[in-house]
């Protein structure tokens, strides 16, 4: 059983304030992911919950016991580096006996533990190496087994796939996932990449400039994103973000064109953000057609779709998937239309969501 | 073939320091190694002796009693400096890298001793060391010690003791300063890793950090191998060049200078004696300087 609560948490290093104040509940074998942009605190609130860092201020409780005062090795939580950070002058079998022995377990309790690890991690023919003899991938396996030895009730993973190469990373990414399933610890997953985070978490917990934008399962950020930031950082191509003005029966766009909707978010008249998918726009060259003036920047093919990214009169970057046959030159004007039900609308204020 | 600029500029730039180094290092070494197979007159070369004079320094009395006397010395100064200067190195690198509190200042504090020439640190701790009014023995009597007051040079029981601390003091910068490096090398992630696993900071030392300075720890044993049997200067300065009182600071350098260019109470010049002194000296070192390298350069980990 683990459950992590942070209330309140912030940090500061001397005058720079990075996190501002972190409110969450992590539940017993939940897979969360930490997401966000460099620098938005997310690596620095994994570091406190290790305890490798002290919190500034606010509590963190890790099954109803406050741990802000205990130190990491006494935490019940194993930590994955980035750099992997194995000791380079033990083989891999020390490397996984070091922290075992530490804890004061017995000769036959740590030979069973590594043992068992290096099973899962299908590491038996690698014991005796040492780390420089490793490729990145196996080093990888090393370090997530010196976790899995300690049988930590929560388990950090700080960017664990950030120095692996493309294909490596999914198999790596598959290899967590079942992992998670089979051990059922609390993990704790940071990164900045969203798809790892779509993949692999049960929530996924949006960070920005020190504070939580949005929490939730990787589907309701997808789909009911709390507000522009998250509504911009989830998703490939972005979501575009459009200034409109709301009228009585729908929008109209800078360049005068207008768009009747049925539904719209209770408000008066006025400014209003609007947020679109790529899948939810559509492209026509009939500049008859009714829609919204845009002209093509750039297309991207990727085989079996493919990404015009198109400029409004206001110079917003709209991209729209289409299929790969219809290939759009740069430069070329278009209408753009978009289906009213995939539209989100946020504040023109402060980005927040707005239900329609 | 002809010489091209760049030619005549790399020879320009290499040939003052080889003819430096073949006159001044190897022509000397080679010249001892000659001379010790002959006999000496003062500074007229005799006759060829084969290995007479080495069987008189290692097995001829007084002369092997005073070989044995100053290599003992030797051995004692390179173990406790080895314990003084590089074992208080370690811990103080250790100190100064996790940031404990001043480490700024002590950074420098500690090294700033190592720029001091020999010279001035001998005279210094001789002044230090006075009897009556140095400043060991005023502090100790200060305290209300003053029955540990020591007349600390003049006494064979302290003197050799008294030079090492001088000697640990002044050079205690440089380990410091080379573990450090060694010690800055070591990735941040890799402390936190232990950190997870430990909060000794003994073990954090022991199995960890200690293990991946080694390649530092090579380059400070053997320069203080080297170090510790052609010591030399303090000596010379703080107890002169007869290794007073008795003979109790009595070290191989003393004893190779006294014999081969002679001295007020030890009589004439004697290049043969004194090339063999120098000889074995510098095949000793050689030798356990180069079996401590191999034996610790195996231990070095790539980072």
């Amino acid at each position: 059983m683990a459950r992590l609560s942070l209330r309140g948490i912030k940090k500061s290093f001397k005058t720079a304030n990075v996190l501002h104040g972190i409110d969450l509940d992590i539940g017993d074998r939940e897979f969360v992911v930490f997401v966000g942009p460099s620098g938005c605190g997310k690596s620095t609130l994994l570091r406190l919950i290790a305890g490798l860092d002290p919190i500034t201020e606010g509590e963190f409780v890790l099954n109803d016991q406050r741990m802000n005062d205990v130190p990491p090795s006494k935490r019940g939580i194993a930590m994955v580096f980035q750099s992997y950070a194995l000791y380079p002058h033990m083989d891999v079998y020390e490397n996984m006996a070091f922290g075992a022995r530490l804890m004061g377990l017995t000769k036959p309790e740590v030979e069973a533990r590594i043992a068992e690890a290096a099973r899962m991690l299908r590491l038996e023919p690698l014991l005796k190496r040492y780390p420089r003899e490793l490729s990145g991938g196996q080093r990888q396996r090393v370090a997530i087994g010196r976790a899995l030895v300690r049988k930590p009730e929560v388990f950090l993973l700080d960017e664990p796939l950030s120095n692996l190469d493309a294909a490596l990373r999914s198999e790596v990414r598959l290899e967590i996932a079942r992992l998670h399933r089979q051990i059922g610890g609390t993990m704790i997953y940071v990164t900045h990449d969203q798809v790892e985070a779509m993949t692999l978490a049960d929530r996924i917990v949006v960070m920005n400039l020190g504070r939580i934008e949005q929490v939730g399962a990787p589907r309701e950020l997808y789909e009911t994103p709390a507000n522009t930031f998250v509504a911009g950082f989830i998703g490939s191509p972005k979501m575009a973000l459009v200034n409109v003005q709301k009228t009585s029966d729908g929008i109209t766009f800078a360049g005068g064109d207008t768009l009747a909707l049925p539904r719209l978010p209770a408000m008066g008249d006025g400014p209003l953000k609007i947020g679109v998918r790529p899948d939810a726009w559509s492209l026509s060259r009939d500049l008859a057609s009714p829609g919204i003036a845009a002209s093509v920047v750039y297309t991207e093919y990727l085989g079996e779709n493919a990404f015009v990214y198109t400029r409004l009169t206001d110079g917003t970057l709209v991209g729209v998937r289409t299929t790969p046959n219809e290939l759009y030159e740069p430069d070329e004007s278009v209408r753009l239309s978009v289906d009213p039900v995939a539209i989100h609308y946020f504040s023109a204020e402060d980005g927040r969501r707005l239900p329609a | 073939m002809r010489m091209t600029g760049r030619g005549w500029w790399i020879t320009a730039l290499i040939v003052p320091p080889m003819a430096f180094v073949a006159l001044f290092i190897i022509y000397p070494i080679v010249a001892a190694f000659t001379y010790a197979f002959f006999d000496w007159q003062g500074l007229l070369r005799g006759d060829f002796i084969g290995l007479a004079n080495f069987h008189k320094v290692l097995f001829e009395e007084p002369y092997a009693a005073w070989t044995r006397n100053a290599f003992t010395h030797n051995i004692m100064v390179f173990v406790a400096l080895m314990v003084l200067q590089n074992g208080l190195g370690f811990f103080l690198a250790y100190a100064l890298w996790r940031e404990l509190p001043g480490a700024r200042f002590h950074r420098i504090a500690v090294f700033l001793p190592v720029v001091l020439s020999t010279v001035i640190v001998g005279y210094l701790f001789k002044l230090f060391m006075h009897p009556l009014f140095g400043v060991f023995n005023i502090s100790l009597r200060g305290i209300g010690l003053g029955g540990l007051a020591q007349p600390w040079l003049g006494q064979d029981s302290t003197a050799l003791w008294a030079l090492i601390i001088a000697n640990a003091w002044h050079m205690l910068g440089f380990p410091t300063l080379v573990f450090l490096a060694g010690m800055q090398r070591i990735p941040t992630e890799m402390l936190d890793a232990v950190r997870m696993e430990t909060q000794s900071e003994w073990v954090k030392i022991t199995k960890i950090v200690w293990p991946l300075v080694a390649p530092s720890a090579t380059v400070v044993f053997v320069l203080l191998f080297v170090g510790a049997f052609n010591w030399f200067e303090l000596p010379y300065i703080m107890a002169g060049l007869d290794g007073s009182p008795y003979g109790s600071t009595d070290v191989l350098g003393l004893y190779f200078y006294r014999t081969a260019f002679g001295g007020v109470s030890s009589g004439q010049p004697n290049f043969g004696l004194g090339s063999a002194l120098a000889v074995l000296i510098f095949v000793f070192i050689a030798a356990i300087a180069s079996v401590i390298t191999v034996r610790l350069r195996a231990r070095e980990i790539q980072l």
